[in-house]
């Protein structure tokens, strides 16, 4: 039954990417780059948040100001100015934004992509399972984000995650009191959230590091072409709505503007935190804020049960339904001269090379990983020798094979 | 009419992931549409070794082509690439300088593309059709 989902949703994606091939053609259709696309918006993201963290203050009284002076200089068009502020800042600020909200929904289209094709089960658990964790931080990062700004919304966030944290029994309270730096919110609570920020953007490299350290020449760049338009659209974006912060007095002046309007909606922070006024509720960011969503509407218990149950569930995927694996590849020992070419072509690093006893005519042997070896035979067809087969389907059953179909079409 | 004595068995090896071959084939594992072509069904394109491909040519075969996943969906990552590399000479192990390459096809499709695949092979065929009797002719 799970099996013949899978074959349904890998025969869906195929006629999409099918589709999409007739506009794009094979050589820049983006669902085959969809593992490259997350990465290359996170570059986006450090060049930005480079830029963005040489003017951002993390203090209480000038976080929010910090921010607003970025991207407050006037763009042209937009009923905004103020003193101060940064050439383009807007601009930047909304590349990061706008770049968020696409690295979420890349970071998911690729898993979907993954999971849908099949792609995530047997071997290839450690990618996926490092995937699940990299999706995790992504969600952090962006949460985190969000928190800097320290406006009304950032405000409300950190008090949320304080009584999510605070309701798991015994260690709760700790976790709460760790998330703000003490028992209450101070400027530490700003550095530790800038802390937070960027200390998961270092650990992400890592975790893709983990990605792909079983992956033989990862996929790690789009096309030009797809990098041109994926650049084409934040810019437009940015461009179009920058981020900027919105305050009551800007809102009672040129709330009447549409632009304004929209930015309010989508892209805006609001006007900034004052400790012990916390607004009633905020404007969630679908992508990142679903957890509070889920807080404010079903309570901190379900909540705690959605997500942790839902981690677990993409954790174990990989590991059902469980394959036979009885075509792992098997060297021949007598045959393997050490020429490195199976190990050099193994999509999955599942062949290692190591050094043979003193003495022996060559140097090296090849060694198979069972549990990294997805059965493609690759290796077969790299090796010159035949000095590694599958054991149920043998270059000699090949050749057989073609033999008789030869004698048969004779 | 084609001449009876030019063989125009195709013999293909197609990866089991690219095309929909429980469909396409008959029991003797010859294409539906097409049964001068016989096909050896393997896992992943990058499976297939060149000399597999020159043993089919040595045997009789009037050509032989392999065919993967599209390029950029290979199920096993690679295998396409790596084969099309072979094929072209780029990769270890390699075809002999000897083998004609004109007898020796590569196509790259999706499990949707089964009609753009018997279009492909029969341009193929066609090709062969129109060198391989002038090659004759150099030979005599």
């Amino acid at each position: 039954m799970y099996r013949k989902f899978l074959r349904l949703t890998k025969s869906l994606t195929v006629s999409l990417e099918k589709l999409l091939n007739l506009l794009t053609t094979s050589e820049h259709n983006p669902l085959y780059f969809h593992g490259a696309i997350p990465l290359y918006l996170f570059w986006l993201h450090i060049f930005t948040g480079i830029m963005l963290w040489m003017y951002y203050i993390p203090t209480l009284d000038r976080a929010w100001s910090s921010v607003n002076y970025i991207s407050a200089l006037p763009t042209p068009g937009l009923p905004i100015s103020a003193e101060g502020g940064i050439p383009y800042g807007a601009v930047i600020r909304g590349i990061h934004r706008w770049g968020a909200a696409a690295l979420m929904i890349a970071t998911l289209l690729h898993m979907l992509r993954v999971y849908f094709t099949d792609r995530h089960r047997s071997w290839r658990w450690l990618p996926w399972v490092s995937g699940v964790a990299l999706l995790a931080c992504v969600l952090f990062l962006g949460l985190s984000g969000y928190l800097l700004v320290w406006d009304n919304r950032a405000y409300f966030l950190v008090v949320a995650t304080q009584h999510f944290l605070a309701a798991l029994p015994g260690v709760g309270d700790a976790l709460a009191a760790f998330l703000v730096g003490g028992s209450g919110i101070t400027d530490y609570t700003l550095t530790r959230f800038l802390f937070f920020h960027i200390g998961l953007a270092c650990f992400l490299f890592w975790l893709v590091w983990m990605h792909f350290i079983r992956l033989k020449e990862p996929v790690a760049t789009p096309s030009r072409a797809t990098n041109f338009l994926l650049m084409g659209f934040i810019l437009v974006a940015a461009g179009t709505f920058p981020a900027i912060n919105i305050t009551h007095e800007l809102l009672a002046k040129y709330g009447g503007d549409p632009r304004i309007a929209a930015q309010a909606a989508y892209v805006a922070s609001d006007a900034p935190a004052h400790i012990g006024s916390l607004v009633e509720t905020i404007r969630y960011d679908a992508w990142y804020m679903f957890p509070y969503w889920l807080i404010q509407n079903l309570g901190v218990g379900v909540t705690w049960i959605v997500l942790l149950g839902g981690t677990v569930l993409l954790c174990v995927a990989p590991f059902y339904p469980r394959d036979r694996r009885a075509n792992i590849a098997e060297v021949v020992e007598a045959k393997c001269t050490g020429c490195t070419f199976c190990s050099l072509d193994c999509p999955f690093e599942a062949i290692t090379m190591v050094d043979r006893a003193p003495g022996s005519k060559f140097k090296q042997i090849a060694v198979v990983q069972a549990a990294r070896c997805s059965e493609c035979g690759i290796c077969v067809g790299a090796c010159p020798f035949q000095a590694i087969e599958l054991p149920e389907l043998h270059s000699k059953t090949i050749e057989a094979d073609l033999l008789g179909l030869l004698n048969k079409g004779a | 009419m084609s001449d009876p004595g030019t063989p125009r068995t195709i013999i293909g090896f197609i990866c089991e992931r690219s095309l929909p071959l429980d469909r396409m084939l008959d029991a003797n594992k010859a294409l539906l549409d097409d049964p001068d072509t016989r096909v050896v069904v393997v896992p992943c394109s990058g499976f297939v070794k060149p000399t597999q491909m020159e043993l089919a040519l040595a045997n009789g075969a009037a050509a032989t082509f392999v065919c993967g996943c599209a390029i950029g969906d290979c199920h096993y990552r690679t295998g396409n690439l790596m084969i099309r590399e072979r094929l072209e000479g780029k990769r270890n192990p390699k075809l002999r300088k000897a083998t004609d390459r004109r007898k020796v096809g590569m196509f790259f499709v999706t499990m949707k593309d089964q009609a753009p695949f018997l279009e492909a092979l029969a341009a193929f065929r066609a090709g062969l059709a129109q060198a391989v009797p002038a090659s004759a002719a150099k030979e005599e």
